[in-house]
């Protein structure tokens, strides 16, 4: 099989803009709902996550599930109206509260009147994260920060290893796998009611040192080809480079994508969405790289018209 | 061939102690592991103090890790954090309350004139309590992995009676209405020319009145100068008998005695957090149970090995003899990456289970690279000896640039990033640095090994389709 990339490269563009209009779209709806592009989890708007489970060393204790009608009376009763509710664990038998940020004495108060209604909760099977909207902001700037700064290292470091346009065209693809998962998770937020916490920066940075890769790889060739065949024009040069390289794109991306959905499967919730947000970056990572990075080099390329700067020396 | 098989031993024994390592040096785990309390404070500033310098947050560090060691937990850590936040890990800590209410607050120093006919039950008690800090201290020592139920269930009653007798202490001062408000500073300096030192403590002028008159009742009369942090009594100095009519004037006093320079650097950084009327508030709670680290660990543990067992099921279906020679090399890979993070001291927590499963099919992709271009390589005619070569050869500037991109992330990730997300970036970078190393040494050194033999010199081994089309040749090995 030999794809050509190039001249099909109206059909991948339109998937491609089709994709991000979805995104966008998405993110917008996202935001006049939830004021944020993916809806935003305790770690960005501070807040208090508060999972208890029942003691279940004596069979008795456990035999009713958890009513979540007692549980939204107690918070009623705290002044606690609107706190999302749902059950955890083995059987029912835990429940995790999200409600706004409490302190300690509101905290306290609400244990108890759980203990109460749920009888004896095992201790080291509690969770709480207790968040203040203050250092919500501050996380949240800190992560943009540090996307903004991993955007710019990649394009001085590509700007470096090949030319600058090379590097422009490498970040636009980037660009487009974040949109792109940010799209998929507003969605997400939208109708699973996904939040999104700090691990999912996280995952956007991951996403971008990775996905590079193979745009990377796929680049580097280009540039050999235009060092081993000076007289082939642009579009046979990329067409011929991406062939060459598509066993490694995708096979580099199938044996990261492998343990991430190991960690979907049998990983805790956590980590769950993160590798779910890492598999989507690199699926898109590695279809920006095969069809939009490559097509955009060629047509970028051929618009300057300028082959003669084309052979790029190869730094040794 | 001689080189190949002296770098095998050298692997092999990196292996070995690998092995060694993980065995013997435990990993660290994060609180979300291990279950735990982690607090962040914010100090707060008010009128009188708007700006955190570190000076200043040097001092409420002190006084909230005098606040810590009262809560009697094992290996609890305070840590700076930023330029105004204070980082504070509580292991095994499942219910923060009371943790929170200890730390949260402003510090409360004192200075309180001893009750007369008390001076024999001072000692008596003080004795005690010294008693009790000092067993206390022994059993914290021992560390969280091996403290016994035992020494568990006498901690938490040496902390309940340390609290008593602290309490007992303080009921043989009187009350006062001295506090670290009307305190200005504090200063430790070396007294004279020999090794002891002094601390010079300055009030204002309210604080200065009522210091004179405070002192001047206590001067001589072998009573002591009760001064109380957060009702604990961090210093206990006599007032000379020469200020008996006068009291101590001037808004200032020096208290000097067995001081030596770390003794006195303590009393004035104490002093000088009590008599800072900054709040600290508690911005951030993060508590999880033993048994949910426990499954969390677990669950990660399975998610782990399945991944691995994926890529290197996938690897030696795809790739055959080289695939198979590239899985042993990824399991070398986890050996020395984790070997690695033992070494390093790096805190293992949720999100870094996760950057070393990652790391795990990230460090694979270079192999990815180097046998498609082998393969092309063969496809072009070249020998199967040149091919494997120039694999190598032609993957690197690949490798490296899809890594350094990966490490820049990386960089960003741990430069801003909080707690957390900095084990993520921590853990994925190291394993990228360790999958270069084995990329070249181990997986090269085993491949060329291996075409030694000309058993399994067959093109067939390395690419399926083509020996379909190529006979079958076992060329001449070139080395």
């Amino acid at each position: 099989m030999k794809l050509n990339v190039v001249k099909q490269r109206g059909i991948w563009w339109l998937i491609s803009g089709l994709l991000i209009a979805v995104s966008i779209a998405a993110m917008a709806l996202s935001w006049s709902q939830f004021n944020g592009p993916v809806r935003p989890g305790l770690d960005f708007i501070g807040g208090t996550r508060l999972q208890i489970e029942r003691d279940c060393s004596e069979a008795a204790a456990c035999e009713n599930p958890i009513e979540i009608t007692d549980i939204r009376e107690i918070l009623d009763g705290q002044g606690l109206e609107g706190s999302s509710l749902q059950l955890v664990g083995n059987s029912g038998q835990g429940i995790a509260i999200r409600t706004r940020t409490l302190d300690v004495d509101e905290q306290t108060n609400l244990r108890s009147a759980l203990t109460e209604t749920l009888g004896q909760v095992d201790p080291t099977a509690s969770k709480i994260d207790v968040v203040g909207p203050t250092l919500g902001k501050q996380l949240l700037i800190a992560g943009l920060l540090s996307l903004l700064v991993a955007f710019a290292g990649i394009t001085v470091y590509l700007s470096l290893r090949f030319k600058f346009d090379y590097a422009l065209l490498a970040l636009l693809a980037l660009m487009h796998d974040v949109v792109i998962t940010l799209g998929i998770f507003s969605i997400l937020g939208l109708v699973l009611g996904y939040e999104a916490d700090s691990l999912f920066i996280v995952a956007l940075l991951t996403i971008v040192g990775f996905s590079v890769n193979d745009t990377v790889v796929i680049y580097d060739r280009i540039r050999e080809n235009f060092k081993l065949m000076p007289d082939q024009g642009v579009d046979k040069i990329v067409n011929e480079a991406v062939n060459q390289t598509l066993g490694r794109s995708i096979n580099t991306t199938m044996t990261t994508v492998l343990p991430l959905l190991a960690i979907v499967f049998f990983g805790g919730d956590t980590l769950k969405f993160f590798a779910l947000a890492l598999i989507i970056g690199f699926l898109a990572g590695a279809y920006s790289s095969i069809f939009i990075a490559s097509t955009l080099l060629a047509w970028w390329r051929s618009g300057s018209n300028s082959n003669t700067d084309m052979s790029t020396p190869v730094p040794e | 061939m001689g080189k190949q098989r002296s770098m095998l031993v050298v692997i092999v024994g990196l292996a070995i102690a690998a092995i060694i390592t993980i065995v013997q040096l435990p990993t660290q785990l994060g609180l979300d592991l291990r279950g735990g309390s982690q607090l962040t404070l914010q100090v707060l500033t008010n009128e009188q103090i708007t700006q955190i310098s570190e000076r200043e947050l040097e001092a409420v560090q002190r006084v909230i890790e005098n606040r810590v060691n009262g809560l009697g937990v094992s290996e609890a850590i305070v840590q700076s954090s930023g330029q105004d936040q204070l980082l504070i890990q509580l292991p095994g800590v499942s219910d923060p309350g009371q943790a929170q209410r200890v730390l949260g607050g402003t510090a409360q120093l004192e200075f309180r004139a001893q009750k007369p006919g008390t001076e024999g039950e001072l000692r008596a008690i003080s004795d005690i309590v010294n008693q009790q800090e000092v067993q206390q201290a022994s059993i914290l020592a021992v560390g969280n992995n091996n403290i016994s139920d035992e020494d568990l269930a006498e901690l938490e009653k040496v902390t309940t009676d340390l609290q008593a007798s602290r309490e007992t202490l303080l009921e043989l001062f009187e009350d006062t209405e001295l506090g670290g408000d009307k305190l200005r500073d504090a200063l430790a300096s070396p007294l004279g020319t020999g090794q002891s030192w002094q601390v010079s403590i300055y009030f204002n002028n309210e604080g200065g009145a009522l210091f004179t008159e405070m002192t001047r009742n206590i001067a001589g009369t072998g009573r002591v100068l009760g001064i109380f942090l957060d009702e604990r009594l961090i210093s206990a100095p006599t007032v000379d008998v020469q200020y008996a009519a006068t009291g101590i004037p001037g808004n200032s006093a020096t208290i000097s005695g067995s001081f030596n320079a770390d003794a006195a650097r303590d009393l004035e950084i104490q002093l000088r957090g009590g008599a800072l009327p900054v709040p600290v508030e508690v911005i951030e709670n993060r508590t999880v149970g033993a048994t949910l680290g426990r499954d969390s660990i677990q669950r990660s543990l399975y998610a782990g090995i399945a991944g691995l067992a994926l890529v290197l099921i996938f690897m030696a279906v795809y790739y055959r003899l080289p695939g198979i020679l590239a899985d042993v090399a990824l399991v070398v890979y986890a050996l020395l990456t984790w070997a690695a993070y033992n070494i390093l001291g790096v805190t293992m927590t949720l999100p870094g289970i996760a950057g070393f499963i990652l790391s795990i099919g990230m460090a694979v992709d270079a192999n990815v690279l180097i046998f498609e271009r082998t393969r092309e390589e063969l496809r072009a005619g070249k020998t199967l000896y040149r091919s494997v070569e120039s694999g190598f050869y032609r993957a690197f500037s690949s490798i490296l640039d899809s890594n350094v991109t990966t490490i820049i992330a990386c960089a960003a990730l741990f430069w801003f990033g909080a707690g957390l997300v900095k084990g993520f970036a921590l853990t994925l970078a190291v394993g990228v640095a360790v999958s270069l190393f084995t990329a070249f040494t181990c997986t090269r050194n085993l491949l060329f090994f291996v075409i030694s033999f000309p058993q399994f010199r067959k093109i067939g081994y390395f690419a399926p389709s083509l020996a379909a089309d190529l006979p079958s040749t076992s060329q001449p090995s070139q080395s």
